[in-house]
């Protein structure tokens, strides 16, 4: 049984079935059917009803054959107005923690539970990038105690989800002044980025120990030494050439659509300063082993709502 | 068969009773939202009123020596409107914030800034009074105009400044890993260039979109940003809103 839909409603679910719970087994996903109705508002006529029948046998045929869009999305989200880059500062980790008298590592514990809800989100609902910003270079003046146990949870993090990352075809990428990192880290992140290089489902961007304006003096000197090299001449040094240069060069995508900042901070943090120009920047209230969701939803159809120009 | 035919025609009925069932529920929820927005909309312009005549005591004495410097973003199509830009600065004047950066991508606001600064009872360029990268600290208040060859071709042209540096100080083969450049460096590069002013303590977006379209991305490493609606719409209590807000803001940079 199916709604054929008369109006420009959102689309409806065409079957049900249980949603998965995480990436460790296969998820059984809706299918959802973009319909337009012809469906005649009068009383059935015997010609009409035959016409009715054939469209519901035409609609449910069409539905098996493999040539409707599979995508699990909630109501109300339109999925060709959907970003395809989103990007994510994932704030108030150690203030969640402090709420709940817990150690500053429960918080991030459970900040790396709500990153991987977010993913497998993004995943079902066909956003292609996520960039997350997992360690600013001002956070190396943390306590080190807490910078180790943060460096421990990364590596704890990739090895545990390099499973996950293979069978769900997620790109791993990481972006960042990488040299100040563990060298086991730094190793594994090789590894890992190479080992899901050629997954095109859904990227993942983790920005650890990064910041934007290294984002652009990196980019500036990489262009200087191709000009002594000899690559490129000193005067074709512009915008688009830096652009090409910067850490986000790893995507097809390298400009954020939409911007979130968890815990209800109203700043970008030197986060991807360049590539932010025309992002929709989204600030919510709740900390970020809070978000799920509910406030994703809402930050998507917030985006969804407002009118971006790109500055025209 | 009839028994089939019979039930299929019984389920599509019921499709378009559901279908209809559906298309009300989903009018209704419209309906309830928008009234939750609008119940919201009210709210806030009746609290930007109440600010604006001074009833909220909170909002009455703001600490403006915090916000030292601070940037307005507007859409192109809007920054034609000077009546409105120069109430807006007059707002500001009368809060008693110092020190203006006004920012439009296409530099319309560039353009108007002789009439912007005669139009301001004593107003004078940023540019004049800043130097050693420090804001100064006077009673006039200073504007500085910026629009989108401040930003990104600002850092391309810096970029072409620490090029010419590097060659000239005939630095060997280097490693594409060891840095070359600078942070501070860059920074004063685009000085250099004409586009080094100080970095906004507060942003204040003013058009459809909660985007800082383009404002020069260096200098907004920690700048709180807020959207404050469309510019035909501002409200003086809105702005006094705004400006409290940040002062509450405690920021760690990172640590």
């Amino acid at each position: 049984m199916h709604f054929s839909l008369q109006f420009s409603l959102p689309p409806v679910i065409t079957a049900l079935s249980p949603r998965s719970k995480s990436f460790s087994h296969q998820p059984h996903h809706h299918r959802i059917k973009k319909l337009t109705s012809h469906v005649p508002k009068s009383p059935l006529c015997s010609t009409t009803e035959c016409a009715l029948i054939h469209q519901c046998k035409e609609e449910e045929e069409e539905a098996f054959d493999g040539r409707v869009e599979d995508q699990t999305l909630p109501l109300g989200l339109r999925p060709e107005a959907l970003p395809r880059h989103v990007a994510v500062i994932m704030d108030g980790n150690r203030r969640w923690a402090r709420l709940r008298d817990l150690p500053v590592g429960s918080g991030y514990e459970a900040g790396v539970r709500s990153l991987r809800k977010i993913v497998e989100l993004c995943c079902e609902w066909g956003i292609k990038v996520l960039s997350v910003f997992a360690f600013s270079s001002d956070n190396w003046f943390r306590p080190k105690v807490e910078v180790e146990f943060l460096m421990s949870l990364f590596e704890r993090g990739m090895q545990e989800d390099t499973g996950i990352f293979l069978r769900e075809n997620i790109r791993i990428s990481v972006i960042g002044d990488l040299a100040r990192l563990p060298e086991a880290l730094q190793e594994l992140i090789i590894n890992l980025e190479e080992a899901t290089k050629n997954n095109a489902r859904f990227q993942l961007i983790v920005a650890v120990s990064y910041s934007g304006h290294y984002d652009v003096v990196q980019a500036c000197q990489r262009l200087a030494l191709k000009a002594k090299c000899g690559l490129i001449e000193p005067s074709d040094i512009n915008e688009s050439l830096i652009e090409q240069e910067l850490v986000t060069k790893c995507t097809e995508f390298p400009y954020p659509d939409l911007l979130i900042r968890t815990s209800g901070e109203f700043r970008v943090s030197n986060f991807m300063l360049w590539q932010l120009a025309y992002a929709e920047l989204f600030f919510a209230q709740s900390l970020w082993p809070d978000f799920g969701e509910a406030e994703f939803l809402k930050a998507l159809l917030a985006f969804q709502k407002r009118q971006r120009r790109y500055g025209g | 068969m009839d028994f089939k035919k019979e039930t299929r025609i019984l389920y599509c009925w019921i499709a378009q009773i559901g279908n209809l069932l559906l298309r009300s529920l989903w009018r209704l929820i419209h309906v309830i939202i928008n009234l939750c927005y609008l119940t919201l909309g009210i709210a806030k312009a009746f609290e930007s009123y109440l600010i604006s005549w001074g009833i909220l005591r909170r909002y009455k004495s703001l600490q403006v020596a915090k916000l030292r410097y601070l940037a307005i973003v507007v859409e192109s199509k809007d920054a034609c409107q000077t009546s409105k830009i120069i109430e807006l600065l007059q707002w500001l004047a009368d809060v008693g914030v110092k020190h203006v950066c006004l920012y439009d991508m296409e530099g319309i606001l560039k353009k108007s800034k002789d009439f912007i600064l005669e139009e301001l009872d004593g107003a004078i360029l940023f540019g004049e009074a800043y130097e050693n990268n420090e804001i100064p600290d006077q009673a006039q208040m200073t504007l500085e105009f910026a629009s989108f060859s401040d930003g990104k071709e600002a850092v391309a042209k810096a970029a072409n400044v620490l090029f010419m540096k590097y060659l000239k100080s005939g630095a060997t083969d280097q490693n594409q890993e060891e840095a070359i450049f600078t942070e501070s460096q860059m920074a004063e590069a685009l000085k250099t260039v004409g586009s080094g002013g100080p970095e906004p303590d507060l942003l204040l977006v003013y058009g459809p979109a909660r985007c800082h379209l383009g404002f020069p991305a260096w200098r907004m490493r920690y700048t709180e940003i807020i959207h404050m609606g469309p510019l035909k719409s501002m409200k003086y209590g809105s702005l006094i809103k705004a400006i409290y807000k940040f002062t509450m803001v405690r920021q760690n940079y990172g640590k």
